[in-house]
């Protein structure tokens, strides 16, 4: 009897050990699971602010609507879809159907305004509930359906990663890190107050202060939507540049989107043009050549050559642009008239390895790693891989892809006295200043060379393509320089072009740096001239445009001459 | 007479050695001391150390007291401890639903925080909107205003002054010397003094 006994009692200990010992930790996880809860206090997001501190994006708070179908009687049931059709727009049919399928949980709509919430709270119907969440609203921008730098910007999607631009580049400086409430809940889900708690406030986000201006940035996108429909082009892409610090003041893409509203985009206008694509700079590349081939000595803006209208090179023969014998010029009359030859002959002078020295220098060479997300350049082959015609065409900036940021940094060195400023977007996060605002900057040519450079540019405008980019009173001291590239297809050119313009005003004392580049444009009468495409015909519009409109708003004025 | 005196001086001795040992202990270490400052001895030595006893709290003192007084029995010890232990878990409750009422309200409070901040966030896009490039320029439209181009800037008029050239000495103080003398006598006399630091070189 007393063995039995023993044995039972032997047998629930062991049961009891089993349980109380081996089990413990399981157990005592899912207890822990049922009463304790785990409540995320979210961080807020930092906003984005251009730099007259103009606030580029705004946190707001949308809701959600939910039914618990459980909860709700049949009785309810008419009432509760009536009100809910009545104040968000959705199927009363539906509403009803989800209703009686008696499920625990479902949601009505998702992420509506602040003003229908308030609508259904004073309606106060069994069983809906309402869940707050946070959305970024982007300012609106000049095109209809656009949000204002929607392209640099990049949006925040509904789980709070940032996408594309510099919401995605700096994700984790304007996210902050998100805190936490951990505490014992009743079977209302209410804090017992009582329970043990433990807390970890949230850290919120950090501001972003851009060199962006608004104003500017509003200014390049009408413009830019305007000329891109006139020319009947596929796209165009607008970048300005502070040329003493680097800074961009204008980031603009065409066509664009509504980041407010980016699921209902097409991805397709998610990707931004500037930095994120790149393309063949054609003659503005003049300007890098012409600039190392001075700077090194191998020419002067006053050296005589004899344009024959074309040179041989490594076997191929290469034309100017019009085929036509220019006789003996100097250099100022190659950059003027955008002659090929000129620019071939002055690569030679200097030759191959200073020339690519100063690809390097001009930071053509690597990406220019600005601070927005997804940066795409493509390096040109070392320079022993380069053939004779590969140097050649580069001289003139064919068989070489550059992104926008890169090829107007490299220009932006003539501006700020030969010196390299390294090109950015954000000035500050939070308080710290951007600390590429604090590096000496690179000096890649002489200051002398600069102004040489500077004048030759200048030249451009008044005596030769750079004439459609003339701002009333500026005729004198503006720069620019014209671009026209084939796009290549298959290896093979077409009569596709991106045509482009970059210049600097005022010329001595340049405030910004612009360049304008339009994508495959097809302006009245290019089907029997295509030359109507080039740069000076379809960019160079757009480029006075905008630097009119910053004349007026930076209150820029003519050096006195 | 001695005896009685004697009698009843024992028993307020036992009387304090049971209920206030710490205030005897204390007397007698001061009394200790004062003879040994009269005698002469040396002051710093120090006595030999005791061992501490627990002091006995408030409650027990008064439990004690209070128990000789009711003459209570072995029950009444335990009706006393259970009362006590009833008041303290009433006390409990009354201030758990007071907690619990209290954080109800916090609940509100944050609910009706978050609500605020909606409204606020709201109103804060609407201000940025107002501002915003594109209202500016729609709204200047509907009113008829137009950006203007200056046609013409009026021509630069070259500098009097040579801001390239290196900055010299300042011009020399022309104050007359009496002058400076008075103000010297006068800022002494009235302590202006910044004043004496302008003219004090």
């Amino acid at each position: 009897m007393l063995v039995v006994a023993l044995v039972l009692a032997g047998s629930i200990w062991v049961r009891l050990a089993y349980w109380q010992v081996i089990e413990h930790s399981q157990l005592a996880g899912q207890a822990q699971a049922q009463y304790r809860e785990v409540v995320q206090l979210p961080a807020t997001r930092g906003v984005i602010l251009d730099r007259n501190l103009t606030q580029l994006v705004v946190n707001t708070t949308v809701y959600s609507a939910f039914v618990s179908p459980d909860q709700i009687t049949a009785a309810q049931r008419d009432q509760v879809a009536g009100g809910l059709a009545s104040v968000l727009g959705v199927d009363k049919g539906s509403v009803m159907t989800t209703l009686a399928s008696g499920a625990k949980f479902a949601y009505i709509a998702r992420r509506f305004s602040q003003d229908k919430a308030d609508k259904l709270r004073a309606l106060q119907l069994p069983g809906v509930g309402l869940e707050d969440d946070t959305q970024r609203a982007y300012l609106p921008g000049a095109g209809p359906g656009t949000t204002l730098a929607a392209n640099l910007l990049g949006f925040v999607n509904y789980n709070g990663d940032g996408q594309y631009g510099l919401e995605a580049q700096y994700q984790n400086v304007l996210a902050g890190t998100p805190g936490y409430i951990s505490s014992y809940r009743d079977l209302a889900n209410r804090e017992i107050v009582l329970g043990s708690h433990s807390q970890q406030d949230p850290v919120n986000g950090s501001d972003l202060v851009l060199s962006l201006d608004a104003n500017i940035q509003y200014a390049a996108e009408q413009a830019l939507a305007d000329g891109v429909k006139k020319d009947k082009a596929e796209s165009g892409s607008v970048l300005i540049m502070d040329p003493s610090t680097g800074g961009i003041v204008a980031w603009a893409d065409y066509p664009s989107y509504n980041a407010n509203d980016f699921n209902q985009t097409d991805p397709s206008l998610f990707l931004d043009n500037v930095a994120s694509s790149v393309y063949e700079p054609g003659s503005v590349m003049k300007v890098v050549t012409l600039a190392g081939a001075i700077n090194s000595g191998a020419i002067t803006p006053n050296t005589v050559i004899n344009d024959p209208g074309y040179l041989s090179v490594g076997g191929y023969r290469i034309y100017d642009w019009d085929r036509r014998n220019h006789g003996n010029i100097n250099y100022t009359y190659v950059l003027e008239h955008s002659l090929n030859v000129g620019a071939m002959k002055a690569m030679q002078a200097e030759g191959h390895a200073a020339f690519y020295s100063y690809l390097q220098g001009f930071g053509l060479t690597k990406p220019s790693g600005i601070d927005v997300a997804a940066e795409d350049a493509v390096a040109p082959p070392p320079a022993s891989q380069m053939a004779d015609s590969q140097y050649a065409t580069s001289s003139f900036g064919q068989g070489i892809d550059v992104n926008m940021v890169q090829m107007l940094a490299a220009v932006n060195v003539i501006a700020n006295g030969g010196k390299y400023a390294p090109p950015h977007v954000v000035e500050r996060v939070g308080t710290q200043i951007n600390p590429l605002l604090l590096q000496p900057q690179r000096q890649v040519i002489s200051a002398a060379a600069a102004s040489q450079m500077t004048a030759m540019m200048e030249a451009v405008v008044q005596h030769g393509s750079g004439f459609t980019s003339i701002v009333k009173g500026f005729a004198l001291d503006q720069t620019a320089k014209t671009g026209t590239s084939q796009i290549p297809v298959n290896g093979q050119y077409t009569q596709d072009v991106w045509a482009s313009f970059v210049g600097f005003l005022p010329a001595q004392h340049p405030r910004f740096t612009m360049l304008v580049v339009i994508r495959k444009p097809h302006a009245a009468g290019s089907d029997r001239d295509w030359t109507l495409n080039d740069g000076y015909i379809t960019a160079g519009p757009i480029w006075q445009k905008i630097a009119q409109a910053m004349v007026v708003d930076w209150r820029i004025t003519p050096d006195p001459s | 007479m001695g005896r009685s005196t004697n009698h009843k001086r024992s028993n307020v001795t036992a009387q304090v050695s049971a209920t206030h040992e710490e205030y005897v202990l204390t007397s007698t270490r001061i009394l200790a001391r004062r003879r040994l400052i009269v005698s002469g001895s040396a002051p710093h030595v120090s006595a030999p150390t005791r061992r501490r006893r627990r002091t006995r709290g408030f409650v027990q003192v008064a439990g004690s007291a209070a128990a000789r007084r009711l003459r209570l029995t072995g029950f009444g010890h335990a009706y006393l401890g259970l009362g006590a232990v009833v008041i303290i878990g009433l006390f409990y409750l009354a201030l758990a639903a007071q907690i619990t009422q209290s954080s109800y309200q916090i609940a509100q409070l944050q609910d009706q925080q978050s609500q605020l901040i909606a409204v606020q966030d709201q109103l804060r896009y609407q201000e940025v909107t107002a501002h915003a490039p594109a209202q500016v320029q729609h709204q200047a439209a509907q009113s008829g205003l137009q950006r203007v181009a200056p046609a013409t800037y009026v021509p630069g008029q070259p500098l009097a002054i040579d801001l390239g050239a290196p900055v010299g000495a300042s011009a020399g103080d022309t104050t007359p010397l009496w002058m400076k003398a008075v103000a010297a006598v006068v800022n002494t006399l009235g302590g202006t003094r910044d004043v004496m630091a302008a003219t004090t070189k």
